[in-house]
């Protein structure tokens, strides 16, 4: 049985690499004792994949795990199960059965929905402005650095809707290679700020949501629900981290 | 006092929000995040006292340490008492917490050194010495104890170091020798008196709290000692300078581990440490008798853990660890007298799931590949190690490993027969009375147990792994002249040389040099002191690390302090000269020690006391326990 999950990195948990994440699940089913399958051969791994790794230090409410079980079980219970195995900071908020056939997630991962967060020194005006600048720029040069080399890169067209609320701006961008980084997005913040060159560095980076571009933001990988970044004309609020946390606890 | 309460309280501030916004500029932030599985996380509002245990390496070096995992269950089940970790920071933390004025802290609540009443060092090896100064300077606590306020947190150290630890002498509050598990919980005790007194605005001056420190049985106080040296250099003795305190220091020692089934729930990290799996001593303490090895002089006697018991830990440490892999640890695993039974009931038990087990000690003979086959009974046959320790007879003869070579070449027979693929061998060089001829039996040791591997395989590979012998305290040798690095190093070349004549054999080996550091802190005395702390002033940390330990500034801190490397490593030690560690009683009689180093000088072997009759190594009379394990002497005696 092939099980879709949407689980949530946060808090000390964000500091841990992708490699670690993989024996963290991997521990984590074992202590729940759910039946996952193994590969077959010289060594065999429990048959758990994930899309698009999220760069250390960031939160995130949409990450995406595939799980293959051996048997057929009961999603809930198993999830719970596993939750409470999860140390402290990794969380499945959505599960579903993977239809027989289904082509595999990833190729519904096509953007990332982010939300960075900025500190109470940061005035909302200032953000609001930056947020249009970009918009109305035709380019988004910023410095990237990579292995020594630091080159210039476009971000505009990787930049597919960007909105600003208090202190929070929130931006859908294209999956490209190589990955454009939100610190790379608020870099173009930061020069389109104009003379504002101490806009801080956000207190807090949160990946909402993944899915297909869609008209003002993307439709979820999971459950195919429209994410927003900002308040449409017909009055749907947008996305948060913290509307995220409150669907999945209810 | 207006200023100090506020300076108190930033003291108890946690460090999260300032650490979490830098994080991601070192390397591996998992190191310093806490928050594993099976952690204890207190707060503090309503502790009585408040522990912090920091093993001084790197995380993924310390977090799998034993010791610090069974005390920190032991405190932390006691109603009012938080033991928090800390693990020594990478240079590149090091410079970022300088940098940000962040102090050296806690996992579990990133709460600052100075918040906790007491920090407690584990010291498995005399290379952590620099860093325990950086995890103090760090933490804003002065190096020296002498330089401590009444209202400092205390600082201890324990683990195999700590039965030498005057080199550390002027830096430590206590040291305690020996199991920690009862010690602790009666430090604790008066660490809540201390509290209470504190908060009730009676703060003990420094020497009474370390008076009444040094009333627990165990508890070394350097502070209240003084040594006396002779004109020649060698030391006069070392005594006490203080009414009631004793001459001698007796180890502790836990009688029943049955009754100390710890861990309990191991702690799971986040990220990869060197050893994943959950761990359970089958044993402490070993008579093997092999005369280099400290472990296993300074943990005698033998106390053995029962097979129910172990079964037990296991079944519900792995549950709540999630662990795929279970140690059975001991000094010589094997030797447990229900060896077999314990592995068979455990290797039941895991079938059908991909949980494996590891003897991480064994010794050299066939038995060991029965045990091997049936350990590994669901899983593939890799790599075998085994550590004949020398290459010829006569050396493990003078070492006391007592394994003939035909034995060997039968068990690495059986071991290739039986499908293992790779055979590890460890060795040493530089022991006592070495010749060149049996410098190169080691080489034709690997070469032999090569040829045969070859018989039942093309791909069959051995490893011959080599380190340099490093002389310690509480050992028969530690009166021996250490090896000069540039003769181990000629030694080596000879290895190397012979070896090469067989492509499927790797040598492995180790730069002598940090070997000469670690003979220098092992058999140091007080004076060596100044030479840790000028090292550490240089830039010393991270001494196990080849890319980190630097010789050079070794040889010029202690040039710096008057330090005489040679004169503490390379001379051999008189029958009657008072050694540094003499005040500390590991429980061997000095005279016994004496009498099998000669034994040693004249090739005679000592067999195990477990069966054969009690030879007076002294460990025994006084405790309340004898060697416990269910090996029937008489019969073990017969068969052999």
């Amino acid at each position: 049985m092939r099980v879709r999950a949407r689980y949530a990195k946060t808090g000390k948990l964000r500091f841990i690499s992708a490699i670690d994440l993989g024996r963290v699940w991997e521990r984590a089913l074992r202590k729940a004792d759910l039946p996952i399958a193994y590969s077959e051969g010289f060594s065999p791994h429990p048959k758990v994949s994930f899309a698009e790794a999220l760069p250390l230090g960031y939160a995130s409410v949409g990450e995406y795990a595939e799980l293959t079980f051996a048997t057929a079980l009961p999603l809930d219970p198993a999830m719970a199960a596993l939750n409470a195995a999860f140390p402290e900071g990794l969380r499945v908020l959505a599960a579903q059965e993977a239809p027989e056939g289904a082509a595999k997630l990833a190729k519904r991962l096509q953007a990332s929905c982010w939300e960075l967060e900025y500190p109470a020194e940061v005035e909302p005006d200032v953000l609001e402005r930056a947020v249009e600048a970009s918009l109305a720029a035709d380019r988004l040069p910023v410095a990237r650095e990579r292995k020594g080399e630091t080159t210039t890169v476009d971000l505009r067209p990787a930049l597919h809707v960007l909105a600003a609320e208090g202190r929070l701006v929130r931006a859908v961008l294209h999956h490209v290679e190589p990955q454009v980084r939100p610190s790379e997005l608020h870099d173009a913040l930061r020069l389109a700020s104009a003379g504002a060159h101490a806009l801080a560095d956000p207190l807090l980076v949160t990946r909402i949501a993944q899915g297909l571009p869609m008209a003002g933001g993307l439709e979820e990988a999971l459950d195919s629900g429209l994410v927003l970044v900002a308040r449409d004309d017909a009055g749907t609020p947008p996305i948060s981290v913290a509307s995220v946390l409150q669907k999945a606890n209810s | 006092m207006p200023s100090t309460t506020s300076a108190a309280q930033r003291a108890h501030e946690s460090v999260w929000p300032r650490l979490e916004r830098v994080l991601t500029q070192v390397r591996k932030p998992a190191r310093y995040v806490g928050g594993e599985g099976n952690i204890t996380v207190k707060d503090h509002a309503g502790a009585t006292s408040a522990w912090l245990l920091v093993y001084p390496d790197a995380y993924e070096v310390g977090q799998p340490n034993q010791g610090v995992q069974i005390l920190y269950e032991v405190l932390n089940e006691r109603a009012g008492t938080v033991a928090e970790r800390g693990y020594s920071p990478w240079p590149d933390m090091e410079a970022l917490m300088r940098a940000e004025g962040i102090p050296f802290f806690s996992l579990e609540n990133h709460l600052p050194l100075r918040a906790f009443d007491i920090v407690a060092f584990s010291l498995a090896a005399e290379v952590g010495y620099t860093n325990l100064l950086a995890v103090l300077d760090l933490g804003g606590v002065p190096l020296r104890s002498a330089e401590r306020a009444d209202d400092d947190p205390l600082v201890i150290v324990g683990g195999h170091a700590s039965f030498n630890a005057e080199p550390l002498a002027p830096f430590v509050d206590v040291v305690c020798a020996g199991d920690g598990e009862e010690f602790a919980l009666e430090l604790d005790l008066l660490l809540k008196q201390w509290r209470q007194a504190r908060e009730a605005g009676d703060v003990w001056p420094r020497e009474q709290l370390l008076a009444k420190v040094a009333e627990i049985e165990g508890a070394y106080v350097p502070a209240f000692y003084e040594p006396e040296y002779l004109p020649n250099g060698g030391l006069r003795g070392i005594f006490p300078r203080r009414e009631g305190i004793p001459y001698r220091i007796s180890k502790r020692t836990v009688s029943d581990l049955d009754a100390w089934p710890y861990p309990k729930r191991t702690i799971v990290p986040l990220t990869e440490t060197v050893h994943e799996r959950y761990s359970v001593e089958i044993f402490r303490g070993c008579t093997r008798g092999c005369r280099f090895c400290q472990a296993g002089m300074i943990t005698r006697p033998v106390r053995e853990r029962s097979r129910e018991t172990v079964k037990q830990m296991v079944a519900e440490g792995v549950a709540n660890s999630g662990f795929e892999e279970v140690g059975l640890l001991s000094l010589s695993s094997a030797d447990h007298s229900d060896i077999l039974g314990m592995c068979g009931d455990l290797a039941d038990s895991f079938e059908g799931t991909a949980t494996s087990l590891s003897l991480p000690s064994t010794r050299v003979d066939a038995f060991n590949i029965t045990l091997a086959d049936e350990l590994i009974r669901n899983g593939r046959r890799t790599g075998l190690t085994f550590a004949p320790e020398a290459g010829t007879e006569r050396m493990r003869r003078v070492i006391n490993k007592m394994v003939s070579e035909a034995d060997m070449l039968r068990t690495a027979e059986t071991a290739f027969a039986n499908g293992w693929r790779h055979l590890k061998l460890y060795f040493m060089i530089g022991l006592p009375t070495e010749t060149d001829e049996d410098v190169l039996g080691i080489a034709e040791l690997g070469l032999k147990v090569s040829a045969l591997g070859r018989q039942y395989g093309r791909k069959n590979k051995v490893t011959v792994s080599v380190g340099g012998f490093v002389p310690k305290p509480h050992t028969p040798f530690q009166w021996v002249a250490q090896d000069a690095p540039e003769n181990l190093r000629r030694k080596l070349g000879l290895i190397r040389q012979r070896i090469a004549v067989d492509r499927q054999v790797t040598l492995r080996y180790h730069d002598p040099l940090p070997g000469v550091v670690e003979g220098l802190l092992a058999r140091g005395d007080r004076r060596v002191a100044d030479a840790i702390e000028r090292c550490f002033a240089l830039g010393g940390r991270f001494d196990g690390w080849d890319e980190h330990f630097d010789y050079d500034r070794w040889l010029r801190a202690c040039a710096e302090t008057g330090v005489d490397i040679a004169w503490y490593t390379e001379r051999e030690r008189d029958e009657d000269e008072v050694l540094p560690w003499d005040h500390i009683d590991s429980g061997l009689e000095k005279a016994w020690l004496w009498q099998d180093w000669q034994d040693s000088l004249r090739e005679v072997e000592l067999d195990d006391c477990r069966w054969i009759p009690c030879y007076d190594c002294g460990v025994c009379p006084g405790l309340d326990v004898q060697h416990q394990t269910g090996h029937l002497p008489i019969v073990h005696a017969s068969t052999r």
